[in-house]
Order: C-alpha cells, then structure tokens, then sequence
C-alpha cells in the first residue's frame, strides 16, 4: 500500500467547563479510531492539569509539553505509547508553565509542528475556559468537538465557549482581509445597529457589502461545531443534544452537528479511578457502544437522528 | 411562494416535508422555545423575552400560514401531501369506492403508520384498524365514525366529502342488515 500523502486530520475537543468528560471522551474516541486501525494520536493540551496518561494507566511521562516550549525537547521526542496498537500520546505540562504564559511565536511553532507529526488522526484535548490560547487551539483543528452535560452550568459555559470561539475565528479573518475594525466597532455600537446577539451581528455584517458576505461563504462556511453530551441519565436527556443543536443554529447563528452522547455509568467512573483504558474492559456498557458511533458520527460528518418518539415528548 | 420557502426555513424544514412533519416539528420548536428547559435559560442574553416572543409569534404565524396551503394546493400551489407523488395522485382519481380496504391501501402506499396519524389525530389506532377492516361494530354510534373519517381522510390528504359519501353508505348497508 503506497501511502505518500496521508492527510492528518485535528480533531479538537473543548467546551468551557471542566469535569464535562472531555479527556474521558477523547481518550475513548482515540481508543477507538486506533482500533479501527488509523495511526491516533492524543495530544493533552490542557496545559495547567495534564491528566490524559491516567486513562492509559501510564505514569507522568517525564517528558511533557513544557520541554517543547523550553526548546528541549522535539514534539516528536515527547510521543509515548499508550499501550494500544497504533494508539500514541503527547502529555501537557504538569505545573511549571500555565497556558497562558505562552507567547504568540511559541503557540505558532507548536501549531506547525503539531501539522507535521505523523498521525491519520490527531485528537487535541483542551483544559476548560475560554483563554485566547484555547480558543486558538481549538479553531487549529479540522474537526471542532465540545462535551458538556446535562447540567445549567456547563451548557452556559459550552454556548459561551463556541461564541467566544466564533468571534475570535470572526476577528482574525476580518483581520487577515484589512477589515480588523469592522467586527469590533459594529459590536461596540451594537446597540445602535439593534444588534442583540451574536447571531444579529452575523446577520449586520453579512449585509453591510458584498465583499463581506463572499468572506463568511468562503472562510466561515466550513466553521462547524459538534456536540457531544455525555452524562446522559435517561432518555430526556438525550433530547437536550438535539435542543442544543437548534437553540445554536437559531439563536447564535452556528453551524452545529448533534453527533452524539454518552450514558452516565458508574462503570466508566471505575474505570478511570483503576487507571484502564475503558474501551477495552468495559464491552458490556452502553458507553461503548455510544462511543463508537459517535465517533463514526465525527468521522463521516453525519449528525446523530434523534429517535421520533423524543422529539414528539411520547418519552419523558 | 418565496414566503412559503421562508415559512418551512423557520420550521427548519425543506419543501419535500409533509404536513404531518410540519405539525410535528411546530409542536417540537414550540415546546422547546416556550419551555424553560435548562437550554434555553442558558442562552441568557442570546435569547431574551423580547427575541422569544417575536420568534415564537413568527413560528405561530409560520405554522398557521403552512396548514392554510393545502387547501390552496388543488389550484396548483406544489404542496406534497404525505407522500403523494404523482403515481399515487393519479391512482387516488381512479378509486370507486372508498372502502376500508382501500383507505388501508392508500395509508400504506403513502407509508404513514397509524401510530403517527394516531399523534397528530389522538384517535385510538384500535378505532383507526376498526376503520380500515370495517369492523362497524366497533362505533358506538355513526357520530363517531364520521368525525374519526373526517379527521382520517384530512390526514391522508384525501377528498374528505368522497370518503364521507362511499364509507358511510357502506355502514348505513351494514346498520339496516342488523336491525
């Protein structure tokens, strides 16, 4: 099999909160994508908190993120194994170096050379919040992923993480064509245009010329972001995914897949407590089950359907 | 005809959506958008009463102007019936006699089970099957019947005076046997 020119795809995983399962579901997804076959790699780029390696029951590589920054370390030198065929690991700093200590050449370098390492698939779990670090990451990837859960809280920090997200993709474009103070001065007189949301600047710009309307077909169109909703505690709650999906598309004017959710199981909460991959043990939970087509759903582009019954309230 | 693109862009829907899906996503966003479910409240500012109520008035008026089409539909207005594609409209003008067989055919031809005409109409499916195998028994008295018709026969997009006339003479037949 010749295989020259392998296109390495970024997939990115955030979504604001902490403790929504982001690493759980990236190291699972990768699981699985290695199992299929393709040559995977995880990079933990939660730079305050790496944790990644506990759910390959490895211990702190010595070696992590920091050593790349500091220049001594190659990022290709930083690769471990996680056990997994075809399954391979780059960890994020503990302690030393915060993230938002990085500069603008060193994220730059890390970003070329994360495009150049030799992977089908590689899978970027973020830390929570919306630092500009993050956010920058995050738009780095092909494939732009958030977790949250069924929870007020992390579905307020998701929506505020894709529209910081957005705006930020919206700025530095607008920036590259000469116009980095339209976007800024529109929404600082936002009350005078009547805009209220994000989804009315959108609207505003799109309007403003023809010009403007030709960069958000060729430069925001492929901007898509998908859901995941792990957590998920009964068949309500599965609703809320495809709730999101809309309320994002109608009321903050996104591009937004629904790919899938993930049941709450206490068996995953063992699982990562003994320090074993999940997707191995665990054949008999739902979880794995969810997981795999989720992660088929990111792979092919397709949304998850919800069920009739849900949309139609027959099941509560 | 560009509103009507507008109508089903706000449902979210495209123009080969039936009114069954029509209904069935209005009641959907209604439920969704008029709720307090946790997300919505967490749209916060993106979603404050004052776009709430001017979105959910536009989803009202959407839905309101897309169940008055049908009936516009007969003077040529593209609306689709529950599947009712051209094959089965010419078949539909060569039916005689609108029997319980037929009306089964029909549905089954437009593949609409009679759990989903059961959630737009709330007639029991066991009502619904009685329909279908002309178990007239079934029907207290001939009131029932003809409401349960008239709601069937909308739901299937049919002429709802013919199915009317041909199924209620069958059960008059039937009701003069008895006695």
């Amino acid at each position: 099999m010749e295989d020259t020119s392998r296109h390495t795809e970024i997939w990115a995983v955030g979504g604001g909160k902490g403790g929504t399962g982001k690493s759980f579901i990236t190291s699972s997804m990768g699981t699985c994508l290695a199992l299929k076959g393709k040559k995977t790699l995880l990079l933990d780029a939660d730079l305050g908190g790496a944790n990644l390696h506990n759910f390959f029951g490895l211990i702190s590589p010595k070696r992590s993120l920091t050593d790349f920054f500091e220049k001594r370390a190659l990022l290709q030198e930083l690769i471990v194994h996680t056990g997994i065929a075809n399954l391979e690991l780059i960890t994020g700093s503990t302690g030393s170096l915060d993230s938002e200590s990085i500069n603008y050449a060193q994220k730059q370098r890390l970003f070329r050379h994360i495009r150049a390492l030799d992977a089908d698939t590689i899978l970027i779990d973020l830390g929570g919040g919306t630092h500009i670090n993050t956010l920058d990451t995050f738009l780095l990837a092909d494939k732009m992923v958030v977790v949250t859960v069924p929870e007020i809280t992390a579905i307020e920090n998701m929506y505020q993480f894709v529209k910081s997200v957005y705006y930020r993709k919206l700025k530095s474009i607008f920036k590259a064509y000469e116009l980095n103070t339209v976007v800024q001065d529109t929404w600082k007189n936002r009350t005078v245009h009547n805009i209220r949301n994000l989804k009315d600047l959108i609207g505003y710009l799109k309007q403003g010329s023809d010009q403007i309307r030709d960069i958000f077909i060729r430069e925001m169109s492929g901007f898509v972001v998908h859901i995941i909703l792990n957590e998920v505690r009964s068949p309500k709650d599965i609703l809320i995914g495809e709730n999101l999906k809309r309320a994002c598309v109608n009321f903050l004017g996104l591009q937004v897949v629904y790919s899938g959710y993930a049941s709450y199981d206490e068996a995953v909460h063992k699982s990562i407590n003994n320090k074993e991959a999940f997707m191995l043990f665990n054949r008999l939970s739902p979880v794995v089950k969810e997981i795999r087509q989720l992660t088929e759903h990111i792979e092919t582009e397709t949304g998850f359907s919800v069920p009739e019954d849900l949309l139609d309230g027959r099941i509560l | 005809m560009e509103e009507y693109y507008n109508y089903l862009d706000l449902l979210e829907l495209t123009p080969e959506a039936t009114p069954a899906d029509i209904r069935r996503r209005y009641r959907y966003l209604k439920n969704l958008y008029a709720g307090d479910s946790i997300e919505i409240r967490a749209l916060a500012n993106d979603f404050s009463d004052e776009i709430r109520a001017d979105y959910l008035a536009r989803l009202d008026d959407a839905f309101k102007k897309l169940s008055e089409l049908p009936e516009k539909s007969t003077t040529g207005a593209p609306l689709p019936g529950p599947g009712l594609d051209d094959e089965l409209r010419l078949w539909l003008t060569q039916v005689d006699c609108f029997t319980g067989a037929t009306l089964r055919n029909i549905r089954e031809r437009m593949k609409v089970d009679l759990k989903t005409i059961f959630t737009v109409t709330r007639i029991q499916t066991h009502f619904l099957e009685a329909i279908e195998g002309e178990a007239f028994q079934s029907f207290p008295a001939e009131v029932y019947l003809r409401s349960y018709l008239i709601e069937y026969a909308r739901f299937l997009s049919l002429d709802t005076q013919r199915v009317l006339n041909d199924y209620l003479a069958r059960y008059r037949d039937w009701t003069a046997q008895q006695a």
